[in-house]
């Protein structure tokens, strides 16, 4: 055991954390910088625009409540995919799951299985968090058992399960007011409403909130947790040390299914009336995966980053409704070099292992 | 009704179709496959697709001229498959990652290089851009039913049937190609024999880059002539798949990729019925995919099992 009042607090280069928070911030400020170059060549005024996509959700309330409103689900599929990234798992289900567990909340949300307010949308999570916890383990288990490659399977459910789910929306819930593929609407008391209106803070992100200090305290604090890591870090290892290699990625599965689950729910029942399976829900567990990638698999880390991607998104959403020469996708150029740079193990490696060196040898002249 | 959709099957026209559908599932499966045989994963084969699809696009409509257009796609495939051979070897990230990252990317991306070029982000249909086209051989084409099947073809799809041929020799009968399937074997080996393992890995990453590149314009630049988001739908995966079920044999590749060709045809034909469920059957390509790479791996596992295979 080290005595934790001898060790001092390092916040020099040499540290792991303050490394890759260095690492973070550079990166970020590489991103910035090409982004801006790339503004300076499409937009007329690029300052005007570098300066509207950082500040721009500040404009006006409802800007900053809807990037509240909208991050929550991100951050759950960015949760989902970083606990299975963590534990070494390229299931990319999440994408599948928002879209048949959206089917869930539907179905549960257009029957009067209560006539409560409260208990209504909790039952519509957890119809989704179940759908999603079993569904999710479909990829996992395949690979766990027969080493089937889970990143083609999930990809493939993925596409299978949006078609199911158009099917089941077209057949049993379709309304018949809209010429889209929808369900009926939402019955008045599935929806979730404020806790605070004009922020449009929800329950959801209590839920959000929960989930993520939960999610937190199993890997870091929990003997699952630790599994899931090391397992993650050094497979042999892990099944060396008798850990159940089966066992622990079908938990984690379930764990990650069930957090896409709720997100899904959070989305349908916060940002739409009824359910389109090709729209309401689409793209955001793929998202997730990004999310998950720039918080570095931290579930804290993993809610900071989807709070920013949302908000530069209002940004360069606020910015397009002034300037249409830029499109808001341009937010996914920061999203890339940051990604691609802060999973470089060597980028700025060099600046790290000198100001080693450098600590070693003065620790010997002395 | 049911007779006539399972009649249609087994017509020459059906036959044509699928070798129409094969086309850009052979050119992301030899994509997969050439880099797998060098040891090294590139799953980013759909979005180099898409990039490819929509670079061809852009550069033939900036240029006028279709071919500059292609030389552009296979530059911009073989530029992003650098990309991922510099973050993944040069700076140590974990290749999966990287590519996992591209696939999200690319939709995102290629919409805002298409809203650049035409203001647009669903397709590419306001730019006039030449085609490619398809090629009469004028001997072979008077010939009954093998004309029509050898015959009047795509370019791309002459390309990858040759592309095809090439490539099994450079693999299995070139000095080259051992190299390559010895750092697929055993890296460490390979680099003791003096064999720059990096550079060959390199090589191939390049070589699936220009490949996935041709599947993408495959899409793009032939009869339809545009780009449209989310066009690649899952064939580079495809490809993958197949590189899966093949675990390095050649034969098994093709068929794998014709088998995923033979349902996407499938699948087009039972959805001009109303006969079946339209969303369930677009889904069955994919969930062919799933089933026989699910099917293939528990027939490994069941082999291993056994004791008849050795574990890799």
């Amino acid at each position: 055991m080290t005595d934790r009042s001898e060790k001092k607090l390092n916040l020099s280069i040499t540290n792991p954390t303050v490394f890759e928070a260095v690492k973070m911030i550079i990166a970020l400020l590489i991103a910035f910088v090409i982004m801006f170059g790339v503004l300076c060549l499409i937009s007329d005024n690029p300052v005007h625009a570098f300066v509207t996509i950082l500040t721009g959700p500040f404009a006006k309330r409802r800007y900053f409540g809807a990037v509240i409103e909208s991050f929550i689900p991100y951050a759950f599929a960015g949760l989902a995919a970083g606990i299975l990234f963590k534990s070494g798992a390229f299931n990319l289900g999440a994408e599948g799951i928002y879209i048949i567990s959206g089917v869930a909340v539907a179905a549960v949300a257009c029957t009067a299985v209560t006539t409560s307010h409260f208990l209504h949308p909790i039952l519509c999570i957890l119809a989704a968090a179940a759908v999603g916890g079993v569904l999710m383990i479909i990829p996992s288990f395949l690979k766990a058992k027969f080493g089937t490659n889970e990143m083609v399977v999930s990809l493939m459910l993925n596409s299978i399960y949006s078609g199911i789910a158009m099917h089941l929306i077209r057949k049993y819930l379709l309304t018949k007011t809209t010429s889209t593929i929808g369900s009926r609407d939402y019955l008045k008391t599935a929806k979730i409403g404020y806790i605070f209106e004009p922020l449009r803070i929800s329950p959801c992100l209590v839920l959000l909130i929960v989930c993520t200090i939960i999610l937190y305290l199993v890997m870091y604090k929990t003997r699952l947790g630790y599994q899931i890591r090391l397992a993650g870090a050094n497979p042999k290892f892990a099944e060396y040390s008798g850990i159940s290699a089966f066992k622990l990625s079908i938990a984690t599965a379930a764990i990650a299914g069930i957090l896409a689950g709720t997100g899904s729910a959070c989305q349908l029942l916060t940002q739409s009336s009824f359910y389109q399976p090709d729209k309401t829900a689409v793209g955001i567990g793929f998202s997730g995966m990004l999310l998950a990638m720039l918080g570095r698999n931290n579930p804290i880390g993993i809610v900071i980053a989807s709070f920013l991607i949302k908000y530069l998104e209002q940004g360069a959403n606020v910015l397009y409704f002034s300037d249409t020469s830029v499109p808001s996708e341009i937010t996914a150029i920061i999203e890339g070099i940051v990604i691609l740079l802060i999973s470089s193990q060597y980028f700025l490696r060099g600046l790290r292992e000198k100001k080693l060196l450098q600590e070693g040898l003065g620790k010997n002249a002395r | 009704m049911l007779g006539n959709i399972f009649s249609s099957l087994f017509k020459l026209s059906f036959l044509l179709t699928v070798l129409r559908m094969a086309t850009p599932i052979l050119f992301a499966s030899i994509a997969a496959f050439v880099t797998a045989s060098a040891g090294v994963a590139n799953i980013a084969v759909e979005s180099i697709m898409t990039f490819g699809a929509l670079a061809g696009i852009l550069g033939s409509y900036a240029t006028g001229n279709v071919w500059a257009g292609v030389a552009i796609g296979l530059v911009v495939g073989a530029g992003t498959a650098l990309l991922i051979a510099f973050f993944s070897m040069r700076l140590g990230a974990d290749p999966i990652l990287i590519g996992i990252a591209l696939n999200t990317f690319a939709d995102s991306l290629s919409i805002f290089f298409l809203y650049l070029a035409t203001g647009e982000k669903g397709t590419s249909a306001s730019l006039l851009t030449p085609t490619l086209g398809s090629v009469d051989i004028p001997g072979i084409k008077s010939i009954p039913v093998l004309g029509e099947i050898l015959s009047g073809q795509y370019i791309l799809t002459y390309v990858c049937w040759f592309l095809l041929i090439v490539l099994f020799i450079m693999i299995y009968k070139t000095p080259l190609g051992m190299r390559m399937r010895a750092c697929g074997l055993n890296a460490d080996a390979a680099k003791t024999a003096g064999i720059n393992v990096g550079r060959i890995r390199v090589f191939s990453l390049v070589l699936s880059g220009l490949f996935a590149a041709l599947g993408g314009m495959y899409l793009s630049l032939n009869s339809i002539h545009l780009f449209s988001k989310g066009m690649v739908s899952g064939l580079g995966w495809m490809g993958i798949a197949a590189n899966g079920i093949a675990n390095g044999s050649y034969g098994m590749l093709l068929l794998s990729a014709l088998l995923f060709a033979v349902f996407r045809g499938i699948s087009i034909v039972f959805s001009q019925s109303a006969v079946f469920p339209v969303d369930l059957v677009r889904a069955v390509p994919y969930f062919a995919v799933f089933f026989f790479l699910t099917i293939s791996s528990i027939i490994s596992y069941l082999r291993i099992k056994s004791g008849k295979v050795e574990e890799q």
